[in-house]
């Protein structure tokens, strides 16, 4: 590219002797017969890989093969390439890439002054194409980003946690307050959304205690009756990431969130007490009800799972 | 040929030599595997099974690794006594009553003096009354007790007693509270889903042990051990009695057939996982194959580089 | 039969000069050149098995039964995405095989990009005029780190959901549009309606791929034009390259070479399981497991995530969850903005405008150099810093300690390696011969007793380096002279 043409190639005659082009190897036809022998190795390898194939498919053995085929070829052919062929060095020249203090200015010029020429003279084109270009780029956007998903309006607010939801498995079987004895743990959801992602809830047998017996004392202000017969309830959406929080220490009272470690007071009304989540678990308050099921009392009392801009 | 090997080609040569090894090793689990690894071959599969595959589909069946290793009467003598309740597979067993005598004895020379003479616990360890024969035998029969330092958790050891042993001991403990507490689970595969297990211990067991019962760090020094180890009596005892940290978890909350199929998938394929790629490493997910990918992949490729090239 | 075919090509595109300007091509030999070329050649291999599983893959999040050869997940409700990739490593043959070598060669691709920016940065070569080439670098890597996560994500495991949830809520945490992008592109609030899964694919398989191709283009294109840079040495100068020529000596070399990376892939993904999704099962969002990282290449961003404190800020009527914002959205912007900008910021620094075909001695640029490994061991600190309950669990040391271990040495380890750094260079500069190849002392003991002390010989290369360099000829056959037949001596066109 930046070569002078020549007239013709002048030839002169250049002895084989000149150290540039004799083979790096002291010994080239030693190398050549290892490098051969390389390539026969990849050749019985691609050759068992095609075997492998047919008669097995064991992940071992096709890797093996074809691994071992590659790596005799490369091998091979690395050593030809590197020992085999003419050592140099070689020299080739850089030349200055870039253009002639003129040439630049004549490209500036032609810009500029062709440029300046018709736009001035047709100020009004210019501007309706600039219009027109810009207002294409506008609404080109509408469906490209619009068509995408639906605005967040309240949903982040929401659960389908409601007044007296009935509590039920993760197979859509009511929960019942004898069903769990004291340390059990059990993931559950409003009935008819059994799997939904933010209506998760992780629900604690703290004690067994009576339907007659106060509830559980929860060192949580205001929250004296969200416990029922020993059990409390709080989302299993991790204020930090939205992991489901689903690991429980029965004896240090903590839920762990098993992504990043943040440690929630199960006492205390699920407050971290350490890690990275900013937030206690949002907590369902809990009845149960005339049939000996749990359910809630209310819904969530703000959103939950992690942080967000909309969020008061 | 000498000063080949010692030579320039010591390089290349040693990394063939080097994967090959790894190759060679790599070979062993994916035959070790084969055992009772749970894959069908599908009929419509097109593999001319090699001959590490054909134990592998007979042991398919979810039958075929049925109860082996569940029976607490190893040596068939009449030592389980009456069976307290039996359903889906899991038979709870009260010990015999001629085995309290000798297990009054190994307890009071072994359990006693942090226990109590009578297991109602002490100011160094807990109150054992109640908590049914299958709770001790859990205990015993994993190694973690006798505890030689109270303050640390228990980890799994080879046990201290035989299973006759163990079992006198839980006779002892149980004796005090006749009817109190778990028995001693004798787990009957053979009717158990690992579909259904798979999907349970999911939900359940591997926010702590995780997915693939390797077990992890815990908040606050505790730790979920790994199941590797884990007989389908004792996973069940785990279950029912919830030692340590772990929770508890009732028939309301899992129930025995459900109990039974976590046995399963533990015992037959969280042992057994299907390596069908290779190395396990570990189980630990992305941490161990990235290191891999550093260490082995690019650095190994960094030394071909370093083969291929000039080094001054 | 060439001569004919290239007659009728150079007839109709002229070819032919510009052709053998390119076979005389000089490269230089470091070995340390090479290391871009493990990602190139992964690359290739990336797409090789990634149109292999593409004939297999279902990007559906529809649910079905699960009726494959692997027992424990018979009779599951699975995704087509997740009972498909299964399909693709128990029923389709080989199909284990090309779909673990996608996965090491993706994170090969990534590591051999890290060491070979390293490369470039340690030796000074993103100077003048090769700013521009830094930043297509860059992108790449940046490109590739995004569809490495969206490969990742397509099979609807549950370690795969996990990060995709995390991914949500990072997106969640942007102030003022956070949701918005996080609901357009998911299709509503988590998991979305479905969409996510058939997004991802196209954006894994066509979208980032395609610039991805073309930056690759990009790359290649300028550097031969600007064409490589090269150490000082003998004959070696600013206005010249010294090396081996195109073709065909490193035609060969960097053929063997993409042998030898697709071979290490190859046995990796022969003999080392990657990604066993079977074991992990169907994502459910209620569903997690404990120890879940992402690949090694998100590692650090996880790694900030934990090691940051809750500082989620709440005013202004608004909630600002700069726990995640801070060290999930803002760390990487800053991190990847100092990489784009380090040529324009250094230059600034140095005064430096000149062109620079000659590369640096790390040591030479103590400060440049205590930058860089300054910036390695940040990124090394976090990237640690998201095994946590890993390295809990084998030093068997409490969470939290380590925890607080790596928020402390997180910003310590980079200070002090900076200062160290700087220190060892100054010390190299002043020593005398470090790095340099020495030649051992042979003492040998003579039959009278006396001592000799003389050196040895060259070992190979060493005269190398001592002959002056030439231009490429034509006639570069390795043919021993005795054996040459004919005129004996061969005419080389200069």
């Amino acid at each position: 590219m930046t070569d002078e043409p020549t007239a013709g190639p002048s030839l002169a005659p250049v002895s084989l002797d000149d150290p540039h082009l004799q083979p790096y190897a002291k010994h080239p036809e030693r190398v050549q017969v290892l490098a051969a022998l390389s390539m026969i190795i990849g050749f019985l390898g691609f050759i068992g890989f095609g075997v492998a194939y047919w008669v097995s498919d064991q992940n071992q053995w096709l890797g093996a093969t074809l691994g071992v085929g590659l790596l005799g070829l490369g091998a091979g052919v690395i050593a030809w390439g590197k020992y085999l062929m003419a050592q140099g060095p070689f020299v080739e020249e850089r030349h200055d890439f870039h253009s002639t203090e003129a040439e630049r200015s004549a490209m500036t010029a032609a810009i500029v002054e062709r440029g300046g020429m018709v736009v001035q003279r047709r100020k009004v084109l210019g501007g309706l194409a600039a219009l027109g270009a810009g207002t294409l780029g506008v609404v080109l956007a509408f469906p490209l980003i619009r068509s995408l998903g639906p605005k967040p309006g309240t949903t982040l607010f929401q659960t389908n946690w409601k007044k007296n939801s009935l509590l039920v498995t993760t197979e859509g079987r009511p929960v019942l307050a004898s069903d769990l004895d004291t340390g059990g743990v059990l993931t559950v959801f409003p009935q008819g959304f059994e799997g939904s992602s933010p209506d998760q809830t992780i629900l604690i047998r703290l004690a067994q205690l009576g339907p007659e017996d106060p509830p559980f004392p929860l060192s949580a202000p205001g929250r004296t009756d969200w416990g029922v017969q020993g059990y409390v309830a709080y989302s299993k959406m991790c204020t930090h990431l939205g992991c489901p929080v689903g690991l429980y220490q029965e004896q240090d009272q903590v839920l762990v969130c098993p992504c990043h470690q943040s440690i929630f007071n199960v006492l205390a009304g699920a407050v971290p007490e350490f890690g990275p989540a900013p937030r206690p678990l949002p907590q369902l308050p809990l009845k149960v009800d005339a049939a000996g099921y749990l359910r809630s009392q209310a819904g969530y009392d703000q959103a939950v799972g992690p942080g967000f801009w909309e969020r008061p | 040929m000498r000063t080949l090997i010692r030579g320039r080609f010591a390089l290349p040569v040693a990394l063939v030599g080097v994967v090959g090894l790894v190759g060679l090793v790599a070979f062993t689990p994916s035959a070790a595997q084969a055992g009772p690894a749970p894959v069908a071959t599908a009929p419509t599969a097109t593999t001319a099974a090699p001959t590490a595959k054909a134990p592998a589909g007979a042991a398919a069946h979810p039958t075929a690794t049925a109860a082996s290793t569940a029976s607490p009467a190893a040596a068939g003598t009449s030592v389980t006594g009456s069976p307290l309740t039996s359903s889906h597979g899991i038979t709870y067993y009260e010990p015999a009553g001629s085995l309290i005598a000798p297990g009054q004895a190994l307890y009071a020379a072994s359990c006693a003096s942090c226990h109590g003479v009578d297991a109602a616990g002490s100011a160094r360890a807990p109150n054992l009354q109640g908590l049914g024969a299958g709770t001790v035998d859990f205990w015993v029969s994993t190694g973690r007790m006798p505890l030689a330092n109270s303050s640390v958790q228990a980890t799994r050891k080879p046990p201290r007693f035989n299973r006759l042993q163990t079992l006198e001991i839980a006779a002892f403990v149980q004796s005090r509270t006749p009817g109190l507490g778990i028995g001693i689970p004798v787990v009957n595969l053979s009717q158990a889903s690992l579909a259904a297990g798979n999907s349970l211990f999911t939900l359940n067991c591997a926010a702590c042990h995780t997915i693939t019962g390797a077990g992890d760090e815990l908040a606050y020094g505790a730790y979920a051990p790994s199941l590797h180890l884990a007989t389908a009596t004792q996973v069940v005892e785990a279950i029912r009695s919830g030692p340590g940290n772990m929770p508890h978890f009732s028939e309301g909350n899992i129930t025995n057939s459900e109990a039974r199929d976590i046995a399963a998938y533990v015992t037959e394929v969280i042992q057994h996982p299907v390596d069908r790629g290779g190395f396990g490493l570990g189980g630990i997910g992305p941490v161990g194959e990235g290191f891999v990918a550093l260490l082995f992949g690019v650095g190994v490729l960094m030394l071909v580089a370093f083969w291929i090239g000039e080094r001054s | 039969m060439i001569d004919s075919s290239l007659r009728w090509v150079d007839d109709r595109l002229g070819v032919a000069k510009g052709g053998r300007t390119f076979l005389d091509k000089v490269f230089p030999d470091h070995w340390s050149f090479m290391l871009g070329e493990i990602a190139l050649y992964s690359f290739v291999v990336l797409l090789g098995t990634g149109v292999f599983l593409s004939l297999y893959y279902i990007p559906s999040a529809h649910e079905i039964i699960y009726h494959g050869s692997y027992l424990p997940l018979r009779g599951q409700k699975v995704s087509e995405a997740y009972a498909s990739t299964v399909g693709l490593s128990f029923d389709v043959k080989s199909g284990l095989l090309m779909r673990q070598a996608h996965h090491w060669a993706a994170d090969i691709f990534l590591g051999s990009i890290a060491v070979h920016m390293a490369r470039v940065f340690f030796t000074g070569a993103f100077r003048k005029p090769r700013e521009l080439n830094w930043i297509v670098g860059v992108t790449m890597l940046i490109l590739g780190i995004v569809n490495g996560f969206l490969g990742y994500s397509l099979p609807d495991d549950l370690v795969s959901g996990t990060g995709i949830r995390i991914a949500y809520s990072i997106i969640e945490s942007i102030p003022l549009v956070g949701s918005y992008i996080a609901f357009f592109l998911f299709g509503g609030n988590y998991p979305g309606n479905g969409v996510i899964i058939p997004r991802f694919f196209i954006l894994h398989v066509l979208i980032v791929p395609a610039i991805i191709v073309g930056l690759l283009a990009a790359h290649l294109g300028l550097l031969v034009k600007q064409k490589h840079t090269q150490f000082r040495g003998r004959g070696r100068t600013e206005h010249n390259v010294v090396g081996s020529p195109m073709f065909p000596t490193f035609m060969a070399k960097t053929t063997g070479f993409l042998f030898m990376t697709t071979a290490v892939i190859f046995l990796l993904a022969g003999f080392a399981q990657i990604n066993p999704i079977w074991q992990f099962g169907q994502y459910q969002p209620y569903q997690i497991s404990y120890a879940v990282q992402p690949d090694w290449y998100m590692g650090w961003l996880d790694g900030a995530l934990r090691i940051m404190p809750s500082w989620e800020f709440v005013g202004f009527g608004h909630t600002w969850p700069l726990e995640v914002f801070l060290p999930a959205v803002l760390f990487p912007g800053i991190i990847f903005n100092i990489f784009i900008a380090w040529p324009f910021i250094e230059a600034r620094h140095t005064k430096d405008l000149a062109y620079h075909n000659l590369l640096d001695r790390p040591r030479d640029r103590p400060k440049r150099t205590a930058a860089g490994a300054m910036m390695l061991a940040l990124l090394f600190m976090v990237f640690c810093a998201s095994s946590t309950d890993v390295l809990a669990n084998f030093f068997q040391i409490e969470l939290n300690y380590v925890l607080w271990f790596f928020r402390i040495v997180v910003v310590v380890v980079p200070i002090l390696t900076y200062f160290v750094t700087y220190k060892i260079c100054q010390e190299m500069r002043h020593a005398e011969g470090v790095g340099k190849r020495k030649r051992a002392n042979v003492v040998v003991r003579t039959e009278t007793g006396e001592y000799e002390t003389y050196e040895s010989e060259a070992r190979p290369g060493d005269g190398h380096e001592e002959i002056e360099a030439v231009p490429v000829p034509t006639f570069i056959d390795m043919v021993p002279a005795e054996l040459a037949t004919g005129a004996g001596v061969r005419r080389v066109m200069r």
